[in-house]
């Protein structure tokens, strides 16, 4: 009698060591499942990351040295601004400051450096601040920079829907005095490489978010009043009392 | 004795809460940042902790991550690796977020949302924020010291194997023994 419960006990021990072994064992494989998605899912971003990255592009005509920007003026002071024709303070920011702006790189101040990036891509169902950006540079090789941003802001689409199509930035471009050259190069989507160029250069210079303006580097309030202080300042000239 | 057992009772269940609410976070999180992959780039870079392209590859990377260890958390597959991979990133990012603060970036933390610099004249928020992060950290922390929650693919895997054919033999066992009217036989073992 306790000889055969002598044995239960053996093979119960026997047994639990067996399902401790399975257990350990399937762990272990769940382990390396859950590790192995892991670097899946990882190695699927860094592959989307490396395959939109630029390579090749072409600045439009306009473009300064760098390719990144659109040039207005050839003034003393360089002012950068960095919008989106998609951000809505970028809009706030052109109702309020573009003319003074333009007024500055037309009396010779400031030389105007226009980065037209592309961050609210998520804020768009259809991509429109690239699409938008890169048809500005369709804009820019016809020479109606500044006319087609002004129209871009007065037309911008709220965030979260679906922006202008391209045929509808064709329609724009034509209240802005652009023709067919024009439509056949956003149609043929010329410079969307640059679009990329501009923003991840934009990023590196660690432009994290639109509007933003640099006068002759520095950063500076995105406001008529504030860059014209700016530009004075960096100009060596006291701000004219008119 | 008794609050022992309501607790051990409880416990699959609390789990199981706990499990399902730190899921929703990472999946929230990783959804809300995986459809423009460069602007939470942009995001991490704003920390200014590593290099620009390295920020790139990180910020395209985490999102797929957070949605991977939220699946898991999800199905309750390998709960306690998803809970130790849960509170490894919440230290990283509230590691990420002090340092910001402490070298007085103005930035948002870009956590649920596009991050970035502040426009001048907004505060950051980084006290809540840390706050938030230790708060979930708790969750991943509770996950990794009670991994076992009901309605988890990690029971349901349990079950078939150890449980299944061994349990039925034990019965018999317990009922051979149990008929010869000897000691319990725990006592014994």
């Amino acid at each position: 009698m306790s000889s055969r419960k002598d044995q239960n006990a053996a093979a119960r021990m026997v047994r639990d060591q067996i399902a401790k072994e399975q257990r350990r064992k399937r762990t272990m494989w769940i382990s390396i499942a859950a590790v192995s998605a892991l670097v899946i899912a990882g190695l699927i971003g860094w592959g989307i990351y490396a395959g939109s990255k630029t390579t090749d592009y072409t600045a439009p005509r306009g473009a300064n040295a760098a390719g990144n920007g659109i040039v207005t003026g050839s003034g003393p002071v360089v002012v950068d601004e960095y919008v989106d024709y998609l951000c809505p303070h970028c809009k706030s920011f052109h109702d309020e400051a573009a003319a003074s702006i333009a007024q500055l790189a037309a009396d010779g101040k400031i030389t105007l450096v226009t980065h037209p990036v592309a961050y609210l891509d998520g804020a768009s169902t259809n991509r429109y601040s690239t699409r938008s950006s890169a048809a500005a540079g369709c804009a820019a090789e016809y020479g109606k920079f500044t006319e087609f941003s002004d129209v871009l802001f007065d037309n911008q689409p709220a965030e979260g829907g679906a922006g202008p199509t391209d045929d509808d930035l064709i329609v724009l471009g034509r209240q802005a005095g652009l023709g067919d050259d024009f439509a056949q190069c956003v149609r043929d989507k010329r410079f969307l490489t640059w679009t990329n160029h501009v923003s991840e250069e934009a990023g590196r210079a660690g432009v994290t978010g639109t509007p933003t303006v640099l006068v002759n580097g520095k950063p500076t309030q995105a406001s008529a009043a504030q860059i014209a202080a700016a530009v004075a300042a960096a100009g060596g000239a006291t701000p004219s009392a008119s | 004795m008794d609050e022992r057992t309501g607790w051990s009772r409880a416990q699959p269940w609390v789990s199981l809460l706990v499990r399902l609410g730190l899921a929703g976070i990472f999946l929230v999180a990783g959804g809300l940042k995986v459809t423009d992959l460069a602007a939470n780039g942009r995001a991490v870079n704003a920390y200014q902790i590593m290099s620009y392209d390295a920020a790139m590859v990180v910020g395209a990377i985490q999102p797929f991550v957070e949605i991977v260890v939220g699946l898991l958390l999800l199905v309750g597959l390998a709960t306690r690796l998803a809970a130790w991979l849960s509170a490894g990133m919440m230290v990283a990012f509230i590691a990420g977020i002090s340092s910001a603060w402490a070298r007085g970036l103005n930035i948002d933390c870009g956590c649920f949302s596009k991050g970035g610099q502040l426009p001048p004249g907004v505060t950051p928020n980084y006290l809540p924020e840390i706050f938030r992060d230790v708060a979930f950290l708790a969750m991943a922390i509770f996950l990794i010291i009670y991994p076992v929650s009901r309605f988890s693919l990690d029971a349901r895997l349990d079950r078939p194997f150890s449980a299944g054919l061994p349990a039925d033999d034990d019965v018999l066992e317990e009922e051979s023994e149990s008929s010869e009217h000897t000691a319990p036989r725990r006592e014994r073992a």
